[in-house]
């Protein structure tokens, strides 16, 4: 008998894990790591810096954020059941790693380990996500996607100039960079969540992509060595220059399991003129378990600014994960005939909570937005999407066009959409529309009678739903984002 | 007193209450000249009643209780406390209350008010309720609670009309099994205006049509807000909203739907469109859906722009000079708002107010 597709997949996945071990760009970097002790304070900022060999205008910046944040009110306008949060009953830095190793993959709860089958994630791709003790540190998408990505990703990114680091290494080696446009687009006091990310921001990401070039591959947080464990204070600068293109994708579709509550991140996004920044999300963070018990908190800022004209930001999302989800993902477009996208997901189910949605913020003459946004609610969940759309007295000729469909299975869960329209010129065209439904018998009769199961004919039925969101993945991601929307919804039918 | 909302609640973040703040704590004097109540009713059969800076003209004084049941609002239970005079209309099962014109008109500094419909089952009314102003500053801030019983039918007519100032006012209404609830509010004011309805549809086959029309100019900040709370299975609201946006104005409509868990096959529409003519002027349009139940058709479409630029070429290519075409076309806008009026009457009363104040603007 023919091996199947899987077992072949898992014997190339071991191959090269094997080679792997014997390359120097395979490891995570085993630094012992000391953590700064429990709680938020001055002194914890003060650590954070020092660890991080960051210059003094860095540990200002922090400091400055962290003294406004102390005077700042958290918000509670979001349709969102927040319960308080002690921000001294946490880690900031380096927090021990308490996933507990196991000895085998036979040990891991047998719920996620089918959810990997379903996923179709390699074995060895499950032992280090599990955690699973002699699992390979390898960066987890260097382990399938062969190590020819992972050797020659530097090199050529290098050729093409383009610069892809950790932002601590950012701060350090290109400090002027990190000056320019740190807090550029989402300012220090913008919010509670991104004021508190100023302060205390572990890691996460730089890009600059220098003029004209176009990326040469897409870049995704695990081609970063060192990335497995970014934490939960995020953050991502994305610069690109004049004429360039970059597409990133963040997350993966593997349950992610972490023991930090509160993850808040910020996301900041540059693009100057004829440059265009595509950028994906799935966020599959642990959601809590069916009694709405434990969950992230995932509490995100995310703003691009299209700073030059005909510059052009999309966003994608799927959001299928955290037991409270905060994240409007914006576009300031400020250049003339700039273009900005949002595309979005967002399944809830038990006791998942989103309040999630775009803000498109129009300045610049003949700028165009599209939002797309796909909610769907399950269980005794709730699910919103809040949008701002604004057109300034300058921005002649500005087009929006929103459309917001929202998806109920079953009767205890709740869909809600909350646009906000403020139109100051009177050339704007804007157009919105919205609408709410559920999944029609006849629907599912007519897959069913063609030899689907409930959950099949469901998960089919939504993916039709999410289609105009989903193709604007790219293809990998796309195939892998169907199979989670079909996970996430199990146990809501029947 | 209840402190007064500031634009940091969310439910009043395009509402000016500069006139509010200004006047809370001087109510209007009683007055001695009689302000000019002519231009300001509307042309048809019916009893009418004035109000004076808060007083009754011509009539003895009454200020009636307000629904207990009602929930909290920071202005309504101000009105509620501070009324110094209003209106009681309670119709018997299978009553016919006809028309009744209530004109309010504002002098100086502050009045409040409240209006209590009882409408026993079957019965009807049609209720025009008009606020204006004799070119002072001040802040008339009124309530209206009704409560239809089965099968009755309330139409009510809202004008606000005011020049200088502010008017605020808010409506309670709960609705019985097969009650129907039409209202129109045309706003085609200078001053400022807030106007806010909230629908209860507590029996099955209720249903509420909830319009608007506002007509901006000069410095008018119009704000309205609707609650449509579906709460029970098997009842259905609309909302059509129309804006035109001139001058400095500032037009916003929060158009929500509350859909209860349980109250299935509910229906509920909305269409908010607004018009900005001037560069100066603006508009924020906010359809909110809050559905906690599977089987329900809820449906929004919203758009803002200018004239449909196809729409005034072939007007013209008719022939018809480009302002003529432009008022024919916003009139064409507006007139989808006024279609929930059954009355011919009433609605061509209605058409031909909006007509003469877009005719001088566009």
């Amino acid at each position: 008998m023919s091996a199947t597709l899987p077992e072949v997949r898992n014997a190339e996945a071991s191959a090269a894990v094997d080679e792997l071990s014997t390359y120097k760009w395979g490891f995570a970097t085993d630094i012992e790591q000391d953590f700064a002790p429990k709680g938020l304070s001055e002194d914890t900022v003060r650590f954070i810096s020092a660890k991080k060999n960051e210059p003094e205008w860095m540990l200002e910046w922090r400091l400055k954020a962290y003294r406004l944040w102390l005077t700042m009110p958290m918000p509670d306008w979001a349709k969102l059941r927040i319960p308080p949060i002690d921000y001294q009953d946490a880690y900031y830095y380096a927090a021990p790693r308490t996933k507990p190793t196991l000895a085998s993959l036979d040990e891991l709860d047998p719920e996620i380990r089918r959810t990997y089958e379903k996923l179709g994630i390699p074995i060895e791709e499950q032992k280090v996500l599990a955690g699973v003790e002699g699992a390979r540190k390898v960066a987890v998408d260097a382990v399938f996607d062969s190590v020819s990505v992972a050797t020659t990703f530097r090199e050529e990114l290098k050729r093409a100039g383009v610069i892809f680091l950790s932002i601590s290494e950012a701060i350090r080696e290109y400090p002027d960079l990190i000056r320019k446009h740190l807090g550029s687009v989402v300012p220090v006091r913008d919010n509670y969540f991104a004021c508190l990310n100023a302060a205390v921001f572990s890691d996460g990401t730089f890009v600059l992509v220098p003029k004209g070039v176009r990326c040469p591959m897409e870049l995704s947080t695990y081609f970063r060595i060192n990335a497995e464990n970014t934490g939960q204070f995020e953050r991502t600068l994305i610069v690109a220059e004049e004429g360039a293109y970059v597409s990133y994708l963040e997350g993966c579709t593997a349950p992610m399991r972490d023991e930090n509550q509160l993850h808040a991140a910020v996301v900041e996004l540059v693009a100057e003129a004829d440059a265009e920044i595509k950028y994906s999300t799935v966020q599959n963070w642990y959601p809590g378990d069916k009694d709405g018990k434990g969950g992230i908190y995932n509490f995100v800022t995310k703003r691009a600014l299209c700073r030059g004209a005909r510059s052009k930001v999309s966003w994608t999302q799927v959001e299928t994960g955290s037991a409270i989800t905060w994240k409007y993902p914006s576009c300031v477009l400020a250049g003339e005939d700039s273009v900005g996208e949002f595309y979005s997901v967002a399944v809830t189910n038990n006791y998942q909570q989103a309040d999630t949605g775009t803000k498109m913020i129009h300045l610049g003459k003949g700028t165009k937005s599209t939002i797309i946004s796909k909610g769907i609610s399950a269980g005794k969940s709730d699910n919103s999407y809040r949008g701002l759309v604004r057109v300034g007295p300058s921005a002649e000729g500005a087009r929006n066009f929103t459309q917001c469909d929202s998806l109920l299975i079953g009767d205890q869960s709740g869909a809600h959409t909350i646009p906000y329209i403020e139109v100051k010129n009177p050339s704007a065209q804007i157009e919105h529309e919205a609408t709410t439904s559920k999944i029609s018998e006849d629907q599912k009769f007519y897959a069913m009678q063609r030899g689907l199961s409930d959950e099949e004919a469901v998960a089919l039925i939504v993916n039709g739903f999410c289609k105009e969101v989903l193709q604007q993945l790219p293809m990998e991601f796309a195939v892998e984002a169907q199979k989670l929307l079909g996970i996430s919804l199990e146990g809501s039918v029947g | 007193m209840t402190r007064l909302p500031t634009r940091h609640d969310e439910e009043w973040r395009w509402a000016d209450l500069r006139h509010a703040d200004a006047f809370a704590g001087t109510p209007a004097p009683a007055n001695d000249s009689l302000p000019d109540a002519e231009p300001h009713w509307l042309d048809l059969p019916g009893e009418r009643r004035l109000f004076a800076a808060g007083h009754a003209i011509d009539r003895a004084t009454e200020t009636p209780e307000a629904d207990p049941q009602a929930p909290q609002h920071p202005l309504a239970d101000l009105a509620r406390v501070a009324a110094t005079a209003g209106t009681r209309i309670a119709l018997a099962d299978g009553e016919d209350g006809g028309t009744v014109q209530i004109l309010h008109i504002g002098t100086t500094g502050s009045a409040h008010g409240v209006t209590r419909l009882m409408l026993g089952a079957g019965a009807r009314l049609t209720l025009i309720e008009s606020f204006a102003d004799d070119d002072h500053d001040h802040w008339l801030n009124h309530r209206l609670d009704a409560e239809l019983g089965a099968g009755a039918s309330l139409t009510r007519i809202v004008r606000l009309r005011t020049s200088h100032g502010l008017v605020s006012e808010r409506a309670y209404v709960t609705l019985g099994p097969d009650a129907r609830f039409t209202q129109l509010a045309v706003a085609s004011a200078n001053g400022s205006a807030r106007s806010e309805v909230l629908v209860r549809h507590d029996g099955a086959g209720a249903h509420a049509d909830v319009n608007g029309i506002l007509l901006g100019d000069g410095a008018a900040a119009l704000d309205a807000l609707t609650r449509l709370e579906h709460r029970v299975p098997d009842t259905t609201s609309g909302q059509v909203w129309r804006l035109v946006a001139a001058g400095k104005s500032q037009l916003s409509v929060s158009g929500g739907v509350n859909v209860a868990r349980h109250a299935q096959k509910t229906d509920a529409e909305q269409s908010l469109k607004a018009l900005v003519l001037k560069r100066t002027a603006s508009a924020n349009l906010k359809p909110e859906l809050e559905i906690f139940a599977d089987d329900v058709k809820c449906a929004h479409g919203c758009t803002v722009g200018e004239l449909d630029r196809a729409g005034l070429f072939y007007l013209q290519s008719r022939g018809i000079p480009p302002h003529e075409a432009e008022a024919l076309l916003t009139r064409a806008f507006v007139a989808d708002a006024l279609s929930a009026i059954a009355d011919p009457a009433l609605r061509e009363a209605l058409d031909t107010e909006t007509r003469l104040w877009l005719e001088q603007r566009t």
